[in-house]
Parts: structure tokens; C-alpha cells; sequence
């Protein structure tokens, strides 16, 4: 296997409608690693998500992301999912009359850039769904559209599977879940972790780590990585809370502040 | 002020093909009306949003056709026109002014079903044809329908007895490759008791400089009968295209129609269902996409004449470049019209910063125990649907395609015979990946 690909983010800032919400981060996620992104809410977790992925409205005010070696920040997101990134939502966006297969095959034939025929992608589609669970009615509604929180989810982690990115950030997708749906979307996650895979887990609850184990923790409050460490971290955070660790870390806690 | 030329003079009108007598006297009729009649002027509140004062009537009034024996003597690229529509019950192609050709499966003649020239029908069926003919759109009703009145030539007469049921659709295809010429396209439906019908109109050509299509669709339901009437217009540009159609609905009729407008440089439609009887539904769907500095103008009328009807319309227009589209849709409840349900929506995606959609919804309820509502929208493509799409690595303007397709989903997603959909989705592909 050549060189896994790295997802770098250097001295990162970056605003939302004129307000800095991050304030120089720096991350590195190599392709076979699972970290986790946590952090109270407003911490800015979801900025970072979405900046990475280039959603419009989300300003770059210094630094820079790369991946594989590449400055990819003023990239449209097209571009980035083509080089091999990806982007769980965490609120999926309902798409009326485009069907979830329609939908995936027309994403797997942009990103793969090569055509599959209508029976050999059904194939292939087939297959994902059988090692998530998924089943055949959900792929024929239209894409998010009257679906459970937890279709929502599972049809991000479908797409994921799918199309097979080196770098997938998922953000938040443990929110919104019961107990039975989040063991679903997460043992979903767990099957596609390995070496030609690469996870940012972004999530507020130690919960989802219970099924994926992460190589690296790291928290983040006010815009910037405050700590990191190991899958200890995390358990560390669960007995502790945000707000000891604020308090250790002797930040003022912030009012007003967004994800 | 000046006195504009027309080429439609009386000597023009005496070159005319001869038609039957009740024709003539129509002719002669609608030719006074439209010497006496305006161009319809923006200070009327039908016409404020199209203006055609500046508008010259030098077409020439009629152009010749080429006939042909059968369908294999049609033309290749007229026969692409008519669409890939798969088994068909019957077809018919007008070449500018006069019928080309015309095709009923025998089987369906054999019952009583007439579908011909409309001219022909004049002359072998008078019975069935000069009481309904004009009957639903009077030729005074404006200039045009006075111009179309005095001098159409051509046009489809579809008659289906009572009790039959054509399972296939039949279409019409006009086909206009007459620079400078004018067309009068006419379809005259009559439908008897408990029979059911689905009908196709197409229009087409290619790009041409200056032309006109000046359309006339007359529906007659018999009860209880059911009726899908769809057109599709896809003139080239240079065509104006100015078209009425009204349906009169007996008791407990089913007609569903679906409107696609695509081509033309102008187009400006009305399409009226007359609830005329309790237990009738009209369903009206309509689905355009304007580029361009294409201009469209959609009127649409629900009006409930008689109790315990029910009305459901949904336009779905999308706009490119400069181009400008007016959906103005009225339901009318009248006194008498208790129990009625009536529908309207209208939802339109404007795809440029040049471009301008109108949504103008009007109610007029003359009766208290009545379901009605309407909805409107006009905007942009949402940015969050776009980003998701992007975020799959799905490109901006496919994934814009893709979102615009979706939306008229919804419409294809009702209309009930397979063919019709398939040809309606292939027509919005084709705009689409222009």
C-alpha cells in the first residue's frame, strides 16, 4: 500500500458570519486512525467539521487544511469529496424526488470517475447494505424524506460505506439517537474501520465510543484543541465533565458561543 | 395612430382550402371579431404581465404541408419529434397548416372511436363536430381566438362513444418548420358516458426566426368518463405561442391533465377546467422550464359551478438565465358550488439572478361549506441542499440538475400512464442537459 493519506490541519482559524469561532487548531488524521472530537457544546466541534468539508458561509481567516500533501482549503467541497474526503452530516438535508440510489449512484460515479451500470451498482449497493443493516425500502425513497433520525443516520454511514473515502468526518452522528439506533449506526461505523479508512469522530458523548475504539482523543472548548491523549481521555472526561476539566485548564466559561 | 398591415385580409382568408358550411360561417364570423378586437392591452388584468403591443400580424396564414400515405413516409426528424413514446393507439402529425397523416389502430375505429383531421371530421361527422367546435372557447373571446377562429386549417378531432375505453394513449404531433408562417393548432376532444381516454398533444419545431402558434384545446366529457389530456410544447425558439384550453367536466368526471412547456420564445397558456357537474375532479399539473429570455405565462382556472367537485392543480416551473415566468391561477367557487375541495400550488426554482418567477394565487369562494387552499413559492436552490449533494463529490451543476429533476419528480411521480411519464421525464432530461 503507497503512503495512507494524511488530513492536516495547521493553525487553523475560522469564522461564521463575521464571529471567530476557531482559534488556530491543529490536527493530524492519517488514513487507518480513529479520532475523537469532543468537547461541550459551542466548542466549535462542527465548525471544524464543516470547514474542513468547505460548507459556503464558514471563512477561513488564517491557516491552512491539506491532504494528501495538498492545500485544499479554497477547494469547493466537490473537489474535496473527490480527493477522498467525506462528510457525515448531522443534520442530513431531505433532497425531494432523488431517490437513494439515484443519489449514491450518480455521488459513487463522481467521486470514482467511472460509470457503473444501473444492475452492477445495485450489486455493489446491495452488499453495503447487508453489512449495515440496511434495508431495500429505504434506498428507494427519496433521500432523507420522511425518514427516523436514525434512518437519517444510517443512510450517512450507507454513503460512507459506499463510497469508500480515505478521510470520513462524522459529525455528531451519535446525536438524536436512542439506545437501539445508535447501537445500530455504530456497530455500522465499527465495520467500515481499518487501514484504508481514516475517522474524525466529532461527538459530545463518551457513549458512541463504547462500540468504536478510538487510537486519539482530543477536546476542544472555545475554538481551540485544549487537550489530547489517548482512549483514556475520554473515559477520563466521562467522570469528570466538561466543566472540571474547564476548570483545571483555567478557562472562563463562555456565553453565547455556537457549534 | 397608425393602421398596422396584417397578411390575415380578407384575400387571404378566400385562399383558404374550402371547408363545410357551418365551418364557413365560423370563418366569416371570427374574421369580423377579429377585425373589430384589440391586441390584448397590459391594462387588462388578464394580459398585464405579456405584452404583445408591439406585436406585427404578418405571418403567413397558412403553409403548406408535405402529406404522406403512412408513417413510414413521414419524415425522419418529425417522427424523432413525436417522441419515443412506446405503444400508441393512435397518431397524428400536422405539418404546419394541414395533417400530414393520421393513424387509429383499426380495432379502436371498428368501435366508433374517430381520430382524423379536424377538417376531415368537419365534413364526414358535422353531427358530432359543429356542436362542439368553439363551443368552449368562443372565437370572440379575444383577437387571437378570432384570428384562430378565421383561419385554422388542420387539427385533431378525437371522438371516443360511450362505454369505450382506449387503453393506449393517441397523440398529436404539430410540426412547424415554416419560417415567418403562422399555425392554428385546434384539438377538439369529445368524450362520451363512462369512456376513458388519454390524449398527447406535442409541439414542436425546430429554431426559426419569427413564427406563430395560436392554440385552441376544446375537452367535452360525457359522465363518469376519464380523460388524461397532456401537452407538451416544445417549439424552437422564434415561436410565439399563445394557447387556450378549456374542459367542461360532466357528473362524476375524472380528468387529469398535465401541461409541460418548454420551447417557444413567449408562451402564454390558459388552461381552464369548468367543474360543471357534482361528483366531477380535474386535476391539473404543469411542469416548465424557461431559459433564455424565454417569457412564459401561465393562467390556470378551477371553476366550481356545481357542488361536491373536487380540484387539485400543481405547477412546477424552474428558470434559467433571463428568463421571466408568470403562474397566475384563479379557483372559483360559485354560489351553488357547496362541498367543493379545491387545491392550488404553484412552486417555482430560480436558478439565475436574472431570471423572475411569479407565483399569484387568487381564491373567489361564493360559498361557505367549501375545503380550499393554495400555496406559492419562488426561490433559489437551497445552498444547504447544494453543499450535501457537493459534500458527495457530485459537482455544483450536476447536483443543481439533480435537485431540479427531483423537484419535478413530484410531478412525474402523479402522472398515471407509464408512457406519458417516461416522455414528460425525457423531455425534462433533455432541458436539463442543455
Amino acid at each position: 500500500m503507497s503512503e495512507p493519506a494524511t488530513l492536516e490541519v495547521r493553525g487553523l482559524r475560522a469564522s461564521v458570519e463575521g464571529k471567530e469561532i476557531l482559534r488556530g487548531i491543529d490536527l493530524v488524521v492519517r488514513q487507518g486512525e480513529v479520532h475523537a472530537l469532543m468537547g461541550p457544546n459551542g466548542s466549535g466541534k462542527s465548525t471544524l467539521a464543516n470547514v474542513i468539508m468547505g460548507r459556503p458561509g464558514y471563512e477561513v481567516t488564517e491557516g491552512r487544511i491539506l491532504f494528501k500533501g495538498e492545500d485544499i482549503t479554497d477547494l469547493s467541497p466537490d473537489e474535496r469529496a473527490r480527493r477522498g474526503l467525506f462528510l457525515a452530516m448531522q443534520y442530513p438535508v431531505e433532497v425531494p424526488g432523488v431517490s437513494v440510489v439515484n443519489f449514491l449512484r450518480t455521488a459513487y460515479r463522481a467521486v470514482k470517475g467511472e460509470e457503473i451500470s444501473a444492475l452492477a451498482f445495485r450489486k455493489l449497493l446491495k452488499e453495503r447494505m447487508a453489512l449495515l443493516g440496511v434495508d431495500d425500502a429505504m434506498v428507494n425513497r427519496y433521500v432523507n424524506q420522511g425518514f427516523s433520525g436514525g434512518e437519517k443516520k444510517r443512510n450517512e454511514i450507507l454513503q460512507l460505506a459506499v463510497l469508500e473515502p480515505e478521510i470520513a468526518i462524522l459529525d455528531e452522528t451519535d446525536s438524536g439517537l436512542d439506545i437501539d439506533s445508535l447501537k445500530q449506526v455504530a456497530t455500522g461505523i465499527a465495520q467500515l474501520v481499518g487501514p484504508n479508512l481514516g475517522v474524525l469522530l466529532v461527538t459530545h458523548y463518551q457513549r458512541i465510543l463504547n462500540y468504536i475504539t478510538p487510537d486519539h482523543v482530543h477536546v476542544m472548548m472555545q475554538g481551540r484543541i485544549v487537550r489530547s491523549g489517548g482512549k483514556e481521555l475520554a473515559h477520563e472526561l466521562e467522570t469528570k465533565g466538561y466543566e472540571e476539566l474547564r476548570r483545571e485548564l483555567g478557562l472562563e466559561e463562555q456565553v453565547g458561543a455556537t457549534t | 395612430m397608425t393602421i398596422a398591415t396584417t397578411t390575415f385580409d380578407e384575400e387571404a382568408l378566400g385562399r383558404l382550402p374550402a371547408a363545410p358550411p357551418f365551418v364557413e360561417a365560423l370563418r366569416k364570423q371570427a374574421f369580423t371579431e377579429f377585425l373589430a378586437l384589440p391586441i390584448p392591452s397590459q391594462d387588462t388584468e388578464e394580459w398585464r404581465y405579456t405584452d404583445l403591443s408591439g406585436l406585427e400580424l404578418t405571418f403567413t396564414p397558412f403553409a403548406a404541408g408535405v402529406r404522406a400515405e403512412n408513417l413510414d413516409g413521414v419524415d425522419e426528424a418529425i417522427l424523432r419529434a413525436a417522441g419515443s413514446v412506446g405503444e400508441r393507439a393512435g397518431l397524428q402529425i400536422q405539418h404546419n397548416s394541414e395533417v400530414a397523416v393520421s393513424h387509429l389502430d383499426p380495432a379502436l375505429a371498428a368501435k366508433g372511436v374517430i381520430f382524423t383531421d379536424l377538417d376531415v371530421a368537419a365534413r364526414e361527422h358535422p353531427e358530432l363536430v359543429e356542436p362542439h367546435l368553439h363551443a368552449l372557447v368562443p372565437t370572440s373571446r379575444t383577437k387571437f381566438t378570432a384570428l384562430h377562429g378565421a383561419f385554422r386549417t388542420g387539427g385533431t378531432f378525437l371522438y371516443v362513444p360511450d362505454g369505450v375505453v382506449v387503453e393506449a394513449p393517441l397523440q398529436t404531433l404539430v410540426w412547424l418548420d415554416a419560417d415567418g408562417a403562422a399555425v392554428f393548432p385546434h384539438t377538439l376532444i369529445v368524450v362520451g358516458e363512462d369512456a376513458e381516454v388519454t390524449f398527447i398533444d406535442r409541439y414542436a419545431s425546430p429554431d426559426l426566426e419569427r413564427a406563430l402558434s395560436d392554440a385552441v384545446v376544446e375537452i367535452h366529457t360525457g359522465p363518469a368518463s376519464r380523460v388524461r389530456y397532456v401537452s407538451i410544447q416544445e417549439w424552437g425558439s422564434g415561436v410565439i405561442h399563445l394557447g387556450v384550453q378549456r374542459a367542461r367536466l360532466a357528473r362524476d368526471v375524472d380528468l387529469r391533465s398535465v401541461a409541460v412547456g418548454f420551447g417557444a420564445s413567449l408562451a402564454r397558456v390558459e388552461s381552464e377546467s369548468v367543474l360543471a357537474e357534482p361528483g366531477a375532479s380535474s386535476e391539473m399539473l404543469g411542469v416548465f422550464f424557461a431559459d433564455g429570455r424565454q417569457h412564459f405565462d401561465h393562467r390556470t382556472e378551477q371553476d366550481h359551478v356545481a357542488p361536491a367537485c373536487h380540484s387539485d392543480l400543481l405547477y412546477k416551473g424552474a428558470l434559467r438565465d433571463e428568463s421571466r415566468a408568470v403562474y397566475s391561477g384563479w379557483v372559483h367557487v360559485r354560489p351553488g358550488a357547496r362541498k367543493t375541495d379545491a387545491m392550488q400550488t404553484s412552486r417555482n426554482i430560480v436558478l439565475s439572478d436574472r431570471a423572475k418567477a411569479d407565483a399569484i394565487p387568487n381564491l373567489e369562494i361564493e360559498n361557505n361549506d367549501v375545503r380550499c387552499g393554495h400555496a406559492a413559492s419562488v426561490g433559489p436552490v437551497e445552498e444547504e441542499t447544494l453543499f450535501y449533494l457537493q459534500s458527495r463529490g457530485i459537482p455544483r451543476d450536476e447536483a443543481e440538475r439533480l435537485i431540479v429533476f427531483g423537484f419535478f419528480q413530484e410531478v412525474l411521480d402523479r402522472i398515471p400512464v407509464e408512457e406519458v411519464r417516461e416522455g414528460v421525464a425525457e423531455a425534462i432530461e433533455r432541458e436539463l442537459s442543455r
